[in-house]
């Protein structure tokens, strides 16, 4: 081992034992106590400040690091989709947030599975869609593995490998969502945006004057010569044009409201009026997103001739490239805490789900939270393993199915946003909706259709659901449901009396 | 939703991301150096946060009224 791949893996190294040393002491003298709403929900008791960074520490994920500069790197302004659709979807957050926030408490609510399965008043929706929702998380959770593993073994050049890698990135997060849940996870989010701020604030100074001399030069040369990356349709000749940006951007923006972890942050808020001052300042941190982006384009210029794969760490390259050790491990760290942090979100969501939905209706579970939460860190384990082996083994079967994570997932918002505030959606529409949307993204995205003429095949599937789900309400079977509409439907509370 | 009009504020973001697309998707005229379409998305970016805010100051409005 070289003295500059000792110095970044030990610095990587002191760094990894401290996350789970925080994870363990956020819930010292509350682990034990208050079942599965503490370990999911962070027992309802985040103020604005804890919920800021939680929440932007899940959105900010590796893919900032790597995705986004891949992605400036390859396209250029086609990457710009990440910042719109998260401001827009923050935006509306701001009426979302408190909305679902409000039902889940009032009906001791701990996920979207179980608000669905209040709405509709049955249990078994409940377990479908933690299911579905499962199997569009997964392949985020090895995305996130694949992610960290190849930034540690950038960052330790090379000295440890990818697949000792992956398991590092796998057991330090298994460990620490099974002992800490979501109140470990913003605490170690403080550790990760101090040092995501420092870092990527760092690069944006350095890189442009250590190659260009300096900003001016830099955006000179980039208009002078790279004009194909600085407007839709971007280069490359991707197809992604001004119409695919902006049905992406829409449909995203809707998903993420829905998004189980998103609503994991809401629900994980002390008042409604924490995630209204949220909504405020969660906005800000996307101008954060500019800088890999920026420094993706500058890679262009400096390492030219990276292809596939090799263009996500456009980013990694610059950096190992132009600094020193040190520097470069405390780069490797933030952004393998951008990976943990979303990940550990991700698998306690999932253990959650589970713990709830599905196996809350065997017998021996029901109504016993302390079980629930057992059985949902079992869940966590075995999902974390799961994605573990799928990376060894079946890398890309997971790389096909994020493909239709996002776009799947966004099937969900008739049921979930449109039921909560409607009345005469029925289970026959809203699953009817489901089934058929969820259905064409499929089609569509298999068969590699996707963007159809430059819309967003999820937002194409997202309009066929509505209709159908419309459709049937109006005119198929009304099950029967006596609960008064107070029961059954969210409002979002009125900020007066919510304060 | 009529009872809150200060609500409206929250469409801003999409409004500029997106409404505001085909006016400003193109490389010239720079502004402090960045192409016109990255400088007009990290306006719309720092403008996002303020229009969250003018809703949520709608709110405190009307919770004092």
């Amino acid at each position: 081992m070289s003295a500059n791949a000792a110095t970044a893996s030990t610095i990587f190294g002191v760094f990894m034992v401290l996350t789970v040393a925080l994870g363990l002491l956020a819930v010292r003298g509350r682990g034990g106590a208050g079942g599965i709403a503490e370990w999911s929900v962070g027992g309802r008791s985040l103020g604005t400040v804890f919920i800021w960074v939680l929440m932007a520490g899940e959105s900010y994920t590796s893919f900032s690091y790597l995705g986004a500069a891949g992605w400036g790197y390859n396209y250029g302004a086609p990457v710009l989709y990440v910042i719109a659709y998260m401001s827009c979807g923050y935006a509306i957050g701001y009426l979302v947030g408190p909305t679902l926030w409000s039902y889940a408490r009032r009906h001791g609510l701990v996920s979207i599975t179980d608000m669905v399965a209040h709405r509709y008043g049955r249990p078994w929706l409940g377990a479908l869609v933690a299911i579905l929702a499962t199997v569009c998380l997964l392949p985020y959770i090895q995305l996130q593995i694949t992610g960290m593993g190849v930034v540690v073994s950038t960052i330790s050049y090379g000295a440890i490998s990818l697949n000792w890698a992956y398991f590092i990135a796998f057991a330090v997060t298994t460990a620490f969502v099974v002992v800490s849940g979501l109140r470990g996870s913003a605490w170690v989010s403080v550790l990760k945006d101090v040092l995501v701020i420092g870092t990527l604030g760092f690069l944006a100074i350095y890189v442009p004057v250590h190659y260009f001399d300096g900003y001016g030069p830099f955006l000179h040369r980039l208009v002078a010569e790279k004009p194909q990356w600085l407007t839709f349709t971007g280069h490359g000749g991707s197809g992604l044009n001004g119409t695919w940006f902006v049905t992406t951007s829409f449909l995203n923006s809707l998903t993420v409201v829905i998004f189980p972890t998103t609503v994991a942050g809401y629900l994980g808020a002390r008042s409604a009026d924490a995630l209204r001052r949220n909504a405020i300042l969660l906005p800000c941190y996307n101008v954060l997103l500019f800088v890999p982006m920026l420094l993706g384009m500058a890679a262009v210029f400096v390492i030219p001739g990276l292809t596939g794969a090799g263009s996500n760490l456009a980013l990694f390259k610059l950096v190992v490239d132009s600094l020193p050790a040190w520097a470069v491990g405390l780069t490797g760290v933030a952004a393998a805490l951008s990976s943990i942090v979303p990940m550990a979100v991700f698998m306690l969501v999932i253990g959650t789900m589970w713990g709830r939905s599905v196996l809350g209706a065997v017998p021996a579970l029901a109504e016993r939270p302390q079980r629930q939460r057992l059985a949902g860190q079992v869940v966590v384990v075995v999902s974390g393993t799961l994605a573990l082996l799928m990376t060894y083994t079946a890398p890309n079967t997971l790389v096909r199915l994020s493909l239709i994570s996002y776009e799947g997932m966004a099937q969900l918002v008739p049921m979930i946003l449109l039921g909560l505030v409607w009345r005469k959606l029925t289970l026959w529409g809203a699953l009817s909706g489901l089934a058929v949307g969820g259905a064409l993204v499929c089609a569509l995205v298999f068969t590699e259709n996707d963007p159809v003429h430059g819309v967003n095949a999820g937002a194409l599937a997202l309009g066929v659901n509505v209709v159908v789900a419309l459709a049937v309400s109006w005119l198929g079977p009304k099950p029967a449901d006596d609960r008064p509409d107070e029961e059954v439907l969210a409002g979002d509370p009125v900020p007066s009396e919510a304060v | 939703m009529l009872k809150r009009p200060a609500l409206l504020w929250l469409l801003a973001p999409y409004a500029l991301f997106l409404g505001a697309l085909p006016l400003v998707d193109r490389v010239r005229p720079t502004v402090l150096g960045l192409p016109f379409l990255f400088f007009w998305m990290l306006v719309a970016t720092l403008l996002t946060p303020v229009g969250v805010f003018l809703a949520w100051r709608g709110d405190r409005k009307r919770g004092r009224a």
